[in-house]
């Protein structure tokens, strides 16, 4: 055992063992990804930059100005201003999100019961000015536009927004008055 | 006849000037791309890439560190020591810069042929610590001062490791004169010192990365306690040269290994048209060693770094020497 060690130190074997991974990790492919050249996909249900979805009848936005999101939101970044219409139904009139100071938990889209605001994949959005990561409302159905779409904006509705009034209609099964289901 | 020999004065001088200008020329060149594949090299041992975006694979990047330190803001600490300030980073390039006078690329071509060459690069890389202790004093801060103090102990104890394990080889050859010492080699097997001196050259490897600062004997600079060691208050081309001072080192080191254990410019086969062929391949050799004992190795602690070299290093150099004298002897 004494021999051992001598020999050990004399030949300084585990830095020698030491050397050899690095010159064998040299030889190794390495596992840097270039960012700006090589951009990494989104994971699904990544929550990137905000949107706020269109009505795919109307094409207008889902938003009904309740202001649960609003109400939700841990960093108080979400504007909402409402006006009554002539017709007395309730307008969105502004909506806005302060981008900067969101911290990104998705609270709001759980708290939304239409899935009208939500998180895109999208992530690169740096600005060199606090007023174009200001978002209003047109800028959020723009944000829809580009990065979610409809085809996205129905898988995202099933897989993980699915807001309360997804499950509010009538089951085919379910017992109703008879006149009712005859439609008079 | 006055005139004939003015002639020839200013033509020999005219020679000599560009030859110098060649030669720091490429040696510039080269401790710009030391810097370079220092990185390259550690990145991949790392598993990461080096630098990638400037030029192919990065290949400009020494140029644009250049520019870029030589257009940076010189911070001066209004506490400093002026003239001491302004004079240690010169003093630290240009005294490791003069050892490049002495080295002989191949046979015949060196700038000055000296006979106590040896002597003269162990005298300059000595002096070049004078450069760093004074940036250390001068700079008027603890983490330079500290790191200006190491240095002077490590260089102090690592020199004498250095320069008793050169003794074999003086021995051996029996002249201080570089070219002497690698024609002197050439009687022995490959032409080199390697086998005849290997505790020499074991404890020349070891001790010229001490005396270098370089990684595991870093502590001048030790990142994670002195930030930077004694170059903490320099910025823009005044740090710039520290770091081409520490990059000449490593090269007139690694220039040194090979003309004194390596066989220098000899090879097993002449490379045709590059008479230096071998001796740039044996210093890249060395210098990628250093590269590799820096990705691999942690740092030493201090009183194991002094340890090392007054109870290790010197005790083999000694013992080499005692060694050789036996077989000078014998033979």
């Amino acid at each position: 055992m004494k021999i051992r060690q001598i020999v050990k130190t004399v030949f300084m074997t585990e830095i020698v063992k030491g050397m050899a991974l690095t010159l064998k990790s040299m030889f190794s492919h390495a596992v840097t990804r270039q960012y700006p050249k090589e951009p990494r996909p989104a994971m699904p249900g990544f929550r990137g930059l905000h949107a706020l979805t269109r009505n795919p009848q109307t094409g207008e936005a889902r938003c009904v100005g309740c202001g649960l999101c609003a109400a939700i939101c841990p960093s108080q970044c979400i504007h909402i201003y409402t006006t009554d219409s002539p017709d007395h139904t309730k307008v969105v009139e502004r909506y806005e999100i302060e981008v900067l100071r969101c911290i990104y938990c998705a609270f709001c889209v759980e708290a939304c019961p239409y899935s009208a605001v939500v998180l895109t994949e999208h992530y690169e959005y740096s600005a060199y000015n606090k007023k174009d990561l200001y978002m209003t409302k047109d800028r959020l159905l723009s944000n829809y536009d580009k990065y979610m779409g409809w085809e996205k904006d129905q898988e995202y509705f099933k897989k993980f927004w699915h807001p309360l009034t997804a499950d509010f209609g009538t089951p085919e099964n379910q017992a109703v008055f008879k006149r009712r289901k005859e439609g008079r | 006849m006055m005139k004939f020999f003015e002639l020839t004065a200013l033509v020999s001088l005219g020679l000599l000037l560009l030859k110098i200008a060649v030669v720091i020329g490429a040696v510039m060149l080269h401790v710009a791309y030391a810097t370079y594949f220092e990185r390259k090299v550690i990145g991949h041992m790392q598993v990461r890439l080096g630098p990638m975006n400037v030029g192919f694979h990065g290949l400009l990047q020494p140029i644009a560190d250049f520019v870029k330190l030589f257009f940076k803001e010189d911070i001066i600490p209004e506490q400093s020591d002026k003239p001491v300030f302004f004079i240690a980073p010169v003093i630290a390039v240009f005294a490791t810069m003069s050892s490049v006078a002495v080295i002989p690329f191949y046979e015949g071509f060196r700038i000055s042929n000296i006979n106590i060459g040896l002597l003269f690069i162990l005298a300059m890389s000595s002096l070049g610590s004078y450069g760093i202790i004074m940036a250390g004093w001068a700079s008027n801060s603890k983490y330079s001062f500290l790191g200006g103090l190491r240095s002077s102990a490590q260089v102090v104890s690592y020199e004498i490791a250095l320069g008793l394990s050169l003794v074999g080889v003086m021995m051996l050859s029996g002249s201080l004169n570089l070219t002497d010492i690698v024609k002197a080699q050439e009687r022995y097997p490959f032409g080199m010192f390697l086998l005849p001196q290997f505790l020499g050259c074991f404890v020349f490897l070891i001790s010229a990365v001490a005396e270098t600062n370089r990684s595991p004997f870093d502590l001048p600079e030790a990142e994670s306690e002195l930030v930077a060691g004694y170059f903490v208050e320099y910025s823009g081309m005044r740090f710039g040269l520290f770091f081409v001072a520490e990059y000449l080192g490593m090269i007139i080191m690694a220039c040194l290994g090979t003309i004194c254990f390596l066989g220098g410019w000899n090879g097993p086969f002449p490379i045709p048209y590059l008479p230096f062929g071998w001796f740039v391949i044996k210093i890249y050799i060395i210098v990628f060693v250093y590269y590799w004992i820096r990705a691999t190795l942690p740092r030493y602690r201090y009183d194991h770094l002094m340890g090392l070299g007054w109870k290790v290093l010197i005790p083999l150099a000694l013992l080499n020497i005692v060694i050789t004298g036996i077989f000078k002897v014998l033979a």
